[in-house]
């Protein structure tokens, strides 16, 4: 069964523009899926639309999460069903305390997941754990949420969330980008660790580099709002030595 | 031309009032400065929208009630966290009257009732409750005074606050406004700081739906004194606090903040007035306003620098955030500039809560209604921290607030 399925979806933003234009896509739990494309080609609509963020309406087309209608969900409830998206902008908020949040964030989803609230201390030392993992001092963490972050911060911050949080599918949308070499390192040993048979990953990238930490098992072009190659790997290969350009109309 | 002034009638009950009450026991100074109060009260009548000041306020609950002034003393609360120094004295208006009659006339001068506004002027006729806190010099108040004013019932309060604070002392205190049921509130809170004195002046309002309350704190400031002023508005269905620091002497600091929480079909009004006078003068304004369903919520600041007030250096911000469509607000900053060499700003937004963070809690599991509290509570608390230290009196306004936004459950 799959985790995920796309069936044709078509969606455009607030203004009319259509941007999704029949979109399909399988994903089964454990596969790590990449989506590359130039810009504006529609990747981080998609990544927005399965995250359930306001300005894009579906026109037309279908999206199951475990086999449940996942635009009917709220983004709320969709998070608290395990899905997780990686801002590729993640958002600053200046007055709310970051551990606090996470702990909000954490214990909403644990609950839907019937588990029980985990107490100041077991709080405490999840998050050291999965700090070091990411390489992010505790100090960060006293902070508002991504207020004053560096760039590179705020990138493993969302992961150092994803990795509290636990989801069955995750979306990194362009976490790579911005990112020096060792940051791009860090991220994606942090992605790494959190591979598991029981979770999908999908990297939204305009870039082959980060596939060369973080190894997908399906790499997917997408152009002009539709998916227009499928492949393993090699094709992101293929992508970085030919460019775009040669996929038709995507230029 | 008439001979005579038409009488206001609005201002009939209050003068009656004013006139079956004997003062006999009070000293012949504060019985004619009162006369002088009423007297003055009786020509301006109360303040319509016609005027500047009062044109986003609408007083019609006001002026279409009755609220006979209530003669009862002793409304009044006091708290310390801890003991009174030698050379601080605390005691309710009637106490000082009978011990430290002097210090009430050092504090109620005649420069305060010129120019004054009708309902400062009604205070000053009518009043009988408050306090009186007198601080000689070099002496440092460590614990937080505590004063609850409670007006139960109906009726008209009209409570007179006087904390004088010798050169060199310092004090903090928190002054709670209760108005229950229909009644009217019209307190005044004056303020004098000697020169290096530090007062930091927190206003808790929070009185019921039906209650009105309308309320003056206005402080002299001597060279080098500070005064930080902090006003949480919360309750009355109609409200207005004005907020009056007049900058004497030079190099004085002045920081006025506030979080103004308004929902259903409240009315609140805060307007402060920086004079400065002297040169060299600080202030330091940040108030934000949140107003949900109906509510509308007014900030007016005006800030003025005289001739000869060089080198003041100013900032204020009014921020206000609208939850419902039906919520209004009405902000208006005026800097009036005659001196050189001054440093002013001001900046106003009002808007909704931030999309994008509003997307982000939730994305990452947190329900709308929670996400929403968030951010309507760091968007106050900010104001809250950047105005109070750490400590019990933060974590009490932090409480208030919190309060609040569980009352609300949207």
């Amino acid at each position: 069964m799959y985790l995920l399925e796309i069936n044709n979806l078509h969606a455009r933003v607030g203004d009319g523009k259509q941007i999704l234009k029949g979109v399909s896509l399988k994903i089964a739990p454990g596969e790590v899926h990449a989506i590359m494309g130039p810009n504006g080609s529609g990747k981080s609509t998609l990544a927005g639309v399965l995250a359930g963020k306001p300005g894009y309406e579906v026109t037309e087309g279908q999206v199951l999460y475990e086999g449940r209608d996942l635009l009917a969900m709220p983004p709320d409830e969709r998070a608290r069903a395990g899905i997780f998206l990686a801002f590729q902008y993640p958002v600053e908020i200046a007055g709310v305390n970051n551990m606090y949040f996470l702990r909000s964030a954490l214990n909403a989803v644990r609950r839907a997941r019937g588990e029980k609230d985990l107490d100041a201390g077991q709080f405490l030392k999840a998050v050291r754990e999965k700090l070091k993992l990411l390489e992010i001092g505790e100090d960060l963490l006293q902070r508002a949420v991504n207020v004053g972050f560096s760039g590179g911060e705020k990138k493993r911050n969302e992961i150092f969330q994803m990795a509290m949080l636990e989801p069955k599918l995750a979306i990194l949308d362009e976490t790579d980008s911005g990112l020096d070499i060792d940051a791009l390192r860090v991220v994606s040993n942090g992605v790494n660790r959190l591979r598991d048979p029981k979770r999908a990953i999908v990297l939204i990238t305009h870039y082959q580099r980060l596939l060369d930490y973080v190894v997908p098992d399906r790499v997917h072009v997408l152009g002009d709002g539709r998916i227009l190659q499928s492949g393993d790997k090699s094709l992101a290969l293929e992508l970085e030595k030919g460019g775009y350009g040669h996929l038709g109309s995507a230029a | 031309m008439c001979a005579m002034a038409a009488v206001k009638t609005e201002t009939v009950p209050y003068l009656e009032a004013f006139r079956a009450r004997t003062r006999d026991s009070e000293p012949a100074w504060l019985v004619e400065r009162r006369r002088t109060a009423a007297a003055r009260f009786a020509e301006l009548g109360f303040p319509t929208r016609r005027q500047e000041q009062w044109r986003f306020t609408n007083l019609a609950p006001l002026t279409q009630g009755a609220f006979p002034p209530n003669s009862v003393e002793n409304r009044i609360q006091i708290e310390l966290a801890g003991e009174l120094p030698a050379g601080a004295w605390l005691g309710s208006v009637q106490e000082a009257l009978r011990d430290r009659p002097e210090v009430l006339r050092a504090a109620l001068d005649e420069a305060e009732l010129a120019g004054a506004q009708p309902f400062t002027l009604l205070n000053a006729a009518l009043f009988d409750d408050g306090y009186i806190l007198a601080i000689e010099p070099g002496t440092a108040v460590e614990h937080p005074i505590e004063v609850v004013h409670r007006g139960e019932g109906g009726g008209s309060f009209h409570p007179r606050s006087v904390i004088l604070l010798g050169e060199r002392s310092s004090a903090t205190i928190v002054e709670t406004f209760e108005g229950r049921g229909k009644s009217w509130t019209n307190s005044v809170s004056t303020v004098r700081l000697g020169p290096n004195a530090h007062l930091r002046h927190v206003m808790v309002q929070e009185s019921g739906p039906e209650a009105i309350h309308l309320g003056l704190a206005r402080a002299a400031l001597a060279a080098g004194a500070r005064y930080e002023n902090f006003l949480l508005t919360l309750g009355a269905r109609l409200s207005r606090f004005d907020v009056h620091a007049i900058i004497e002497g030079e190099g004085a600091r002045c920081g006025l903040a506030g979080v103004t929480l308004l929902r259903e079909s409240q009315e609140a009004t805060v307007a402060t007035f920086v004079d400065h006078a002297a040169p060299g003068g600080e202030t330091r304004e940040v108030f934000k306003c949140v107003v949900d369903d109906r509510a509308h919520g007014v900030f007016l600041g005006k800030i003025a620098v005289r001739p000869g007030a060089d080198k003041t250096d100013a900032k204020q911000v009014s921020r206000n955030l609208l939850l419902s469509p039906r919520a209004a607000v009405d902000t208006k900053p005026e800097l009036e500039i005659l001196a050189d060499d001054v440093k002013c700003s001001h900046g106003a937004t009002v808007g909704d809560l931030d999309a994008d963070a509003l997307f982000y809690l939730r994305a990452r599991g947190i329900d709308e209604a929670a996400a929403r509290a968030m951010l309507i509570e760091a968007f106050a608390v900010d104001a809250i921290e950047g105005a109070v230290a750490a400590g019990p009196m933060r974590d009490h306004l932090r409480r208030r607030v919190g309060a609040w936004l569980e009352q609300s459950g949207s």
